[in-house]
């Protein structure tokens, strides 16, 4: 409760919050305006109305602002639940009483819990306003995008709670907690741009993981890796906060925490459970395919002689290539070097675009990305016949409205309130302690 | 071992980067001892207020509790330290402190409301700690200290802040605390409040004790004839 009044007294919780709204509002206000265009031609053409989906077009660019204020903002106030405590003392305090740190940390955690759920509410005002504009949500991926930002947060948390257990000032933590999230900023554009190790590192920064739950694919090993680093995290937060414990100790805890949350996240790699939450069942093949890809139990090599930029890989790499490494028990793939031989290289290489599939020693060449002439390769090479299944119809839901005059709500409303109820509890201390003081006068009235 | 003996400290040494704040320090403190570390600044008072606590780690030495080694985890169990020029939970009200250490102690109101009469805060309760005067943010967390069922309380400074007459009114505080059974360890740059609260001092220079015991073992190893402490101190040091 001490931990709770003291993350919503501070001034950083509600200055977040009020950002978070006014970016949730004009991103929402955006996409719809977006959306309502593509939807106008969409109304008309069924064929153009499947590729209008709400969580593509509205939830996951509104849901970006939370996003930025996980990554931009919660910091800040994860940061002050324990630099706080140690530039004014009072970790001093805490550390003397009957509380472990374990203890300490854990309670910090659900403080700043309480508060990423309060800071997230206000801004998911746009889906009743979205349902009311004739917008569809379907709830499975809603909620799936919802679980990836409070890991994403979760995980955000850790990285600020370790930085502010090793530094000695709040600046000096933010600088150190912003630096380690915008790194996965960093390490996701350079992979776009290069590839070998930084582009298969790319894989597992945290926007990676993130950006699975965007695409509506509850993934159990990046859940279980997200929980894991965070729980690591906060086991390394609650080493370093302790200041009696001399620093070869902590290494040594640190290291075996470290060799612990790294043998169970490799166990937890192999943890193969993927759901499609979708609609349209973007994430999967037809279900014929799938069970026959499952089957391939020999190694599944792909070379693929494209650059980490060239659009085709990106569009392989969603359509083909994450759809195999989830039903393929054993896939290999291979990027191989096109440094200086790309599309615009001055230097022709006639097997730039080539992808080579190759099972049980047969061989298979391509030059397409898409799953159409693939898979039908891919069950030639494991000698299988398949028969796509007959899958239920997406018909994609076009809408055209108009969000701007709800910029009213984001923009004034909502702000306005946030900012009453910040003046409330700021009072409410005052007014708490007014009741205390009457029950201590009551009491004590002959000593007073 | 003495009879009264509750805590002993045999040559704790802390060093920071090569620079040696405490020396080999060694002494002992007996049952409702007003013990009073009297040194200049940076002779290594705070210092060794937190390392005997275990806020700091040290380098070499023990500490005993009743002749038995104390573990760092088991400290606090016995011992709860009061540092200096803290200000925490600044943005809530002093009655929520207190009450915070309350329900963590699992103490009475009664008890709460005892010590809050005693050290006159009832009319600051509502206020923010960050809010108070120096003097009453002082008061306010030497009754965190006192609210903390510890047998052994270790004070940084307690007097800091505070005017002449509150600061007679918390010695007397302080001792009707002791002749109930509590022991004080109290950090005091002020030769003059140590000479009025302490009946034992420990006289600490560069990290190193020069002198320890009461006012006649103190006369006695400087010899020196003065009762008083700041001639005792200078003849010491």
């Amino acid at each position: 409760m001490q931990e709770l009044q003291n993350v919503f007294s501070g001034r950083a919780f509600w200055a977040a919050m009020i950002t978070l709204t006014l970016l949730t509002g004009y991103s929402f206000i955006q996409a719809v305006d977006l959306y309502s265009q593509a939807s106008r031609s969409a109304v008309k053409y069924p064929e153009l109305a499947r590729g209008m989906v709400p969580l593509e077009g509205i939830l996951v660019p509104t849901l970006g602002a939370f996003y930025l204020a996980s990554t931009l903002l919660l910091p800040f106030i994860a940061i002050r639940a324990i630099a706080q405590d140690k530039e004014t003392g009072a970790l001093k305090l805490l550390l003397q009483m009957p509380l472990t740190p374990a203890w300490l940390v854990t309670t910090k955690v659900a403080a700043i819990g309480i508060a990423i759920l309060a800071l997230f509410l206000p801004a998911l005002s746009f889906i009743p306003i979205w349902l009311y504009l004739g917008g569809h949500v379907h709830t499975p991926e809603l909620l799936n995008l919802l679980g990836g930002h409070a890991l994403y947060a979760l995980v955000v948390t850790g990285i600020a709670f370790l930085a502010a257990s090793l530094s000695d000032s709040l600046s000096t933590a933010a600088i150190f907690a912003l630096a380690c999230t915008l790194s996965f900023w960093v390490m996701d554009f350079a992979a776009t741009a290069s590839g070998g190790v930084l582009h298969r590192l790319s894989f597992y920064s945290l926007t990676a993981a993130l950006h699975q739950f965007e695409q509506g694919l509850f993934s159990l090993s990046a859940v279980l890796a997200m929980l894991l680093a965070a729980l690591a995290l906060f086991a390394l937060t609650a080493t370093w906060l302790p200041t009696g414990i001399a620093i070869k100790k902590k290494l040594l805890i640190s290291l075996v925490i470290i060799l612990l949350v790294s043998l169970a996240a490799f166990g937890a790699n192999h943890a193969r459970v993927y759901i499609d939450v979708t609609e349209n069942r973007r994430n999967s093949f037809n279900p014929a395919d799938e069970t026959a890809l499952c089957r391939m139990q020999s190694p599944l090599a792909i070379w693929i002689y494209l650059s980490p930029e060239d659009s085709r890989l990106k569009e392989m790499e969603a359509n083909v290539l994450g759809k195999l490494r989830r039903t393929v028990p054993r896939l290999e793939v291979n990027y191989e070097d096109t440094t200086g031989h790309g599309l615009f290289s001055s230097v022709p290489d006639e097997r730039y675009g080539l992808i080579i599939y190759q099972y049980e020693g047969k061989q298979a060449e391509s030059r397409s990305n898409s799953p159409r002439e693939i898979l039908p390769l891919l069950h030639e090479l494991s000698g299988t016949e398949v028969k796509p299944e007959k899958e239920s119809d997406y018909r994609g839901y076009p809408v055209v409205a108009d969000a701007a005059g709800y910029g009213v709500w984001f923009y004034g409303i909502l702000p306005s309130l946030l900012v009453f109820s910040w003046w409330r509890i700021w009072r409410i201390g005052t007014l708490s302690t007014n009741r205390d003081k009457r029950r201590y006068f009551d009491v004590c009235s002959t000593k007073f | 071992m003495n009879r009264n003996e509750l805590l002993r400290v045999e040559d704790l040494s802390k060093s920071f980067s090569g620079f040696k704040a405490l020396h080999e320090v060694s002494f002992d403190l007996r049952e409702r001892d007003i013990l009073g570390i009297i040194g200049p600044n940076g002779a290594g008072k705070t210092t060794l207020l937190e390392c005997l606590v275990g806020l700091l780690s040290v380098n070499s030495g023990a500490v005993f509790w009743k002749s038995e080694p104390l573990t760092n985890s088991g400290r606090k169990d016995v011992m709860f330290y009061l540092p200096e020029d803290i200000v925490p939970y600044q943005e809530q009200p002093a009655s929520r402190l207190t009450g915070f250490f309350r329900d963590i102690y699992d103490l009475s109101h009664e008890r709460e409301r005892d010590v809050l009469f005693r050290l006159q805060l009832e009319k600051v309760l509502t206020r923010r700690v960050g809010e108070l005067s120096r003097g009453y943010r002082r008061r306010v967390l030497l009754a965190l200290a006192l609210l903390a069922p510890k047998p052994l309380l270790l004070l940084d400074e307690p007097f800091d802040g505070l005017d002449p007459r509150q600061t007679v009114e918390v010695a007397n505080l302080l001792r009707e605390e002791s002749e109930s059974g509590r022991t004080f360890v109290l950090s005091i740059h002020q030769l003059a409040d140590a000479a009025r609260i302490c009946n034992r001092f420990l006289l600490l220079v560069e990290g190193k004790v020069v002198g320890c015991g009461t006012m006649e073992e103190l006369q006695r190893q400087g010899s020196v004839e003065s009762t008083n402490l700041e001639a005792i101190f200078f003849a010491l040091t």
